[in-house]
């Protein structure tokens, strides 16, 4: 049997004495999307951190397509197709729209410094293809954006950094894309937009999955197979969203501050 | 900046008006320029220097006033490649010529082009990745103290003497480099100003590399029988023997500018601007922050060693203090206020100062407060330089 | 041999602690304004300089003859006009960077050190030329054969005094405790009334006061002082920190002691040890760097993400 696309066992972290993540597990399988909601300090962005390879765990391992990648450098584990978005986000500001998507392929191109001096032509040629084909990545997701790919992306307005962020962790050919807080500082005019652009990114790019951390439960009953709701650094429930939303055990926990919102 | 598209091609096209224009904006700026440098090296008298100060200020200021200009300039620079090249490369040759045979001028321009050369190595890491590196000074001496020995014990020719310098220095670099996998930032910036201090304690320590004395009596090298200590008689002119070495500082030049540019344009350069921006973004965009960093390192030390080889077969006399902290923060300084990451820039601050201190003798006394103060004002009034960095620009697509 | 050893010790434990109290300084921003102020040495260098100026006018105007009191005097007055440098330092320069990257504020702050430096040089008459220090106290006395300057043992027992003074400060009065605070989180601290402005102020006074006794130790132990010894004292002082760990004040101390060990030791054992003091003391630097990157004591930082 194939092994599921991602497959975390036992992910435990703690700060001191504080517990960030107690025995948390996650499976993942292809062209599926998951969402993880729980309460502020609940430990979602610290699990994304545990899988990207910015923090080790002390304990529990995790599986990319059967392969262990608990101790991979975090370069590694995005060259193997395991990428991320920040929750604040976390672009190349001093640099145009295009160069930062074109940093995005980094694992995917060759060039290295003897290249780029002996043979021009080449490292320049494979430059310029990844600069065509940022355009394209960019342009897919926003013609509006598009338009501004020559300028510097630390001058763009939020919903758009959420945007270029999506492209830029796209632009390795992922097999997964973890998004942190996507919505946040969006609108709800952005928030559908961003609704439908991961619905589409999902329909162009079969085989890709998604793990979200996600506050908005517009997106969160609108999108996703799966959820998966943490609580001081422990899974309290996992299911789909019309089960989650009415056990007890979440309201307490998360739904009973947010479901006003929902 | 904000907002406007800076290098769209065809739009920008439109606006300077044709082929005309563009060879004036690039013939009027590199002539003017070469111009203005001559009669700076060539003047004696204080007001002279300090009114071509004020045109370069006044120069400078409208570029502040109207960014256009820049953009004019760019655009004519990238239309007119071919022809600014070779009518630099022109310019820079007949220019000691040019010199009515002052020796003085020519070293100046030497000590300039060099320490323009180590602004640029240096550039790789401050410029490009924001690595704070305080030990160019010594990737400059393990070169120049290389060569000078392979020179001196071995009698290896000086030409062989640069390469084996150069390797020398680079397996320094990333020896230097390593332990950027585990420091970064202040750590990093000590632990070179401690390897640069150790090279130096060193240089000045053991007896084969002559103690605080240094070593003298380096070897001038020769080409084709012409020793680089005699003069160069062309067609009736007679140029002091430092025209030799001018020329070349200037290859050396050259060659820096080109690995800059084709770095800078690539998939490399791209790496170091990305953790230069954001070192765990960078990560996660499967760039191996640790090797890029010490790749850094090896291409500022192997370059710095080309200037240091060429810097002792120059002078024929070198001691470890030509090689201190302090040489490592001039050169941080050129690279600060001529603009980061900016070829052109780079190579201004390093200009300007070498030679301002020179010209400005009154003020012999105040030079190192004077290039205390002005990294200061730099960095609190434009941090970017005198020269910010520009976007790439990948042709229209 | 035993005497020798003694002597060696004596050494060792005086220069530490001349050298804590430039380190702790270094600790003590850095903790406090997570700024390297890396010109901090040569504000102590000034102590010295500060002291000089002030006994000479002493001397030579006001108290002839009184030649211990024109130094207990001269020596206060300086201390107290470094701290102001620190905090005029502060005021003018450092704040500015205090959101920059860390980078800048670094090369900042080298270059605001060659500014001192030749501000040094040029107020002070002939001040490119080493200036004779006197020292502290003149008077030795014999243990066991083993003859003890009295100013030694003076300099030890005020570098003891001054950290102890230094941790009473800091963990038991209101302004030790509202440092702390603005070490810890600068906006909590802001909530709870405490002017953060205020307090990196005080920080820079205490630090630059206590670099200036530093200063002025270094300066009498080595008989003389010149206006680039701040270059060198930084150095140190900034790698004892570093290796203790920045931010940590005991880390500071016991990096001292690291360092001054190796200093002692290289000159004891070794023919030309003094020539190889610096080679050994910054390879140390590196070496614990790369071993143990938040230095011995220092904590390990998580970056939050």
């Amino acid at each position: 049997m194939r092994p599921p696309l991602l497959e975390a066992r036992d992910l435990t972290l703690r700060f001191g004495g504080l517990v960030a993540l107690d025995g948390v597990d996650l499976t993942l399988g292809h062209s599926e999307i998951l969402c993880i909601i729980g309460p502020n300090g609940a430990g979602k962005s610290t699990l994304f951190n545990l899988i990207s390879g910015i923090y080790r765990p002390q304990r529990g391992s995790v599986r990319l397509e059967g392969q262990d990648i608990t101790w991979l450098p975090a370069h590694r584990i995005a060259a193997a197709g395991v990428v991320r978005t920040f929750q604040t986000s976390r672009l190349f500001n001093d640099l145009t729209l295009v160069d930062n998507v074109v940093i995005g392929m980094h694992s995917r191109t060759r060039t290295g410094v003897l290249t780029a001096l002996l043979q021009p032509r080449a490292a320049r040629r494979e430059l310029n293809t990844a600069a065509r084909r940022a355009g394209e990545l960019i342009r897919s997701l926003s013609e509006d954006l598009y338009e501004r790919r020559n300028t510097l992306a630390g001058a763009l307005p939020q919903a758009d950094r959420r945007r270029l962020e999506i492209a830029r962790a796209l632009a390795s050919d992922p097999k997964m894309v973890m998004l942190d807080e996507p919505s946040s500082g969006m609108d709800d005019r952005d928030t559908d937009r961003l609704i439908a652009d991961i619905r589409r990114i999902m329909a162009q790019r079969p085989g890709l999955s998604f793990v979200i951390i996600e506050h908005d439960m517009r997106l969160v009953g609108a999108i996703p197979e799966r959820v998966m709701v943490l609580d001081y650094g422990r899974k309290i429930a996992e299911g789909c969203y019309a089960d989650i939303r009415v056990m007890p055990r979440v309201q307490e926990a998360y739904l009973g501050q947010k479901a006003a919102h929902a | 900046m904000h907002g406007v598209d800076i290098t769209a091609g065809p739009m920008a096209r439109r606006q300077t008006g044709g082929v005309v224009q563009s060879v004036a904006i690039v013939a009027g700026l590199e002539i003017g320029g070469a111009a203005l440098l001559r009669t700076f090296l060539l003047s004696d008298a204080t007001w002279v220097v300090v009114g071509l100060l004020a045109v370069f200020g006044a120069a400078f200021a409208a570029l502040q006033i109207r960014p256009r200009l820049e953009e004019h300039i760019a655009v004519a620079f990238r239309e007119m490649r071919l022809f600014a090249l070779l009518l630099g490369c022109g310019i820079v040759l007949i220019y000691p010529f040019l010199m009515q045979g002052s020796s003085y001028a020519l070293h100046l321009l030497i000590t300039a082009q060099l320490y323009a050369v180590l602004a640029l190595a240096l550039n790789f890491q401050l410029g490009s990745a924001n690595i704070p590196n305080f030990a160019t000074a010594a990737s400059y001496g393990i070169g120049a103290y290389s060569s000078a020995l392979l020179a001196i014990h071995f009698g290896i020719s000086v030409w062989l003497t640069l390469p084996v310098a150069a390797v020398v220095a680079t397996v320094f670099g990333f020896a230097l480099g390593f332990p950027a996998m585990r420091t970064r930032d202040t750590y990093l910036a000590l632990v070179t100003i401690a390897f640069g201090i150790v090279i130096h304690q060193l240089l000045n320590n053991f007896t084969w590399t002559g103690g605080p004395n240094g070593l003298a009596g380096i070897p001038a090298p020769s080409i084709l029988g012409h020793s680089f200590n005699s003069p160069i008689i062309l067609l009736g002119f007679r140029l002091p023997s430092q025209a030799n070495f001018y020329y070349l500082a200037a290859a050396l030049v050259a060659l820096s500018i080109v690995c800059a540019r084709l770095l800078h344009h690539s998939r490399v350069g791209l790496a170091w601007n990305a953790l230069r921006s954001d070192e765990l973004a960078a990560r996660c965009q499967g760039i191996n922050v640790v090797w890029y960093k010490m790749l850094a390192f090896g291409v500022d030390a192997f370059l710095a060693a080309f200037a240091g080889s060429i810097y002792a077969f120059y002078v024929s006399y070198i001691a470890p203090d030509n090689f201190t902290f302090l040489v490592s923060v001039t050169i941080m300084t050129m690279v600060i206020v001529g603009g980061m990451d900016n070829t052109f820039g780079v190579i201004a601050g390093a200009f300007l100062l070498i030679l301002l201190p020179e010209k400005l003798r009154i003020f012999d006394d105040y030079r190192l407060l004077f290039v205390g103060v002005v990294v200061i004002l730099f960095l609190l009034l434009r941090p970017q330089g005198l020269f910010p960095q520009r976007p790439r620009n990948y042709g229209d697509h | 041999m035993d005497m020798l050893l003694a002597q060696h010790l004596l050494n060792w434990l005086v220069q530490g602690s001349i050298l804590a109290l430039v380190a702790l300084g270094f600790s003590l921003l850095f903790g406090v304004l997570n700024v390297i102020h890396f010109s901090h040495g040569d504000v102590s260098i000034v102590g010295p300089f500060v002291a000089l100026a002030v006994m000479q006018y002493l001397l030579v105007e006001i108290l002839p003859h009184t030649w211990a009191s024109a130094l207990i005097l001269a020596a206060a007055v300086a201390i107290f006009a470094t701290g102001c440098l620190g905090v005029a330092l502060d005021w003018l320069v450092i704040r500015r960077f205090r959101t920059a990257p860390a980078m800048m504020a670094l090369v900042a702050t080298v270059a605001l050190g060659a500014v001192i430096r030749e501000l040094i040089r040029m107020l002070y008459p002939q001040g490119s030329n080493p200036q004779p220090f006197p020292e502290l106290m003149s008077a030795q006395f014999e243990i066991e054969g083993l003859s003890v300057p009295i100013s030694t043992l003076f300099m030890f027992a005020v570098s003891v005094l001054m950290v102890a003074g230094l941790y009473v400060i800091m963990h038991r009065t209101p302004l030790g405790m509202r440092i702390r605070a603005v070490a810890q989180d600068r906006d909590i601290a802001r909530l709870m009334g405490i002017h953060p402005n205020r307090i990196f102020a005080a920080t820079f006074f205490i630090a630059s006061a206590v670099g200036a006794i530093g200063g002025i130790f270094y300066a009498s132990s080595a008989g003389l002082v010149r206006f680039d010894f701040g270059i060198q004292l930084g150095l140190i002082g900034f790698s004892a920190a570093v290796i203790g760990g920045l931010g940590s004040m005991h880390g500071a101390i016991i990096g001292s002691l690291v360092l001054a060990g190796i200093d002692t030791l290289a000159q004891a054992t070794l023919a030309d040890g003094a020539a190889y003091r610096l080679v050994f003391a910054f390879l140390l630097v590196i070496l614990v760097l790369v071993l143990r990157p938040s230095g011995l004591f220092g904590k390990p930082v998580f970056e939050k993400v």
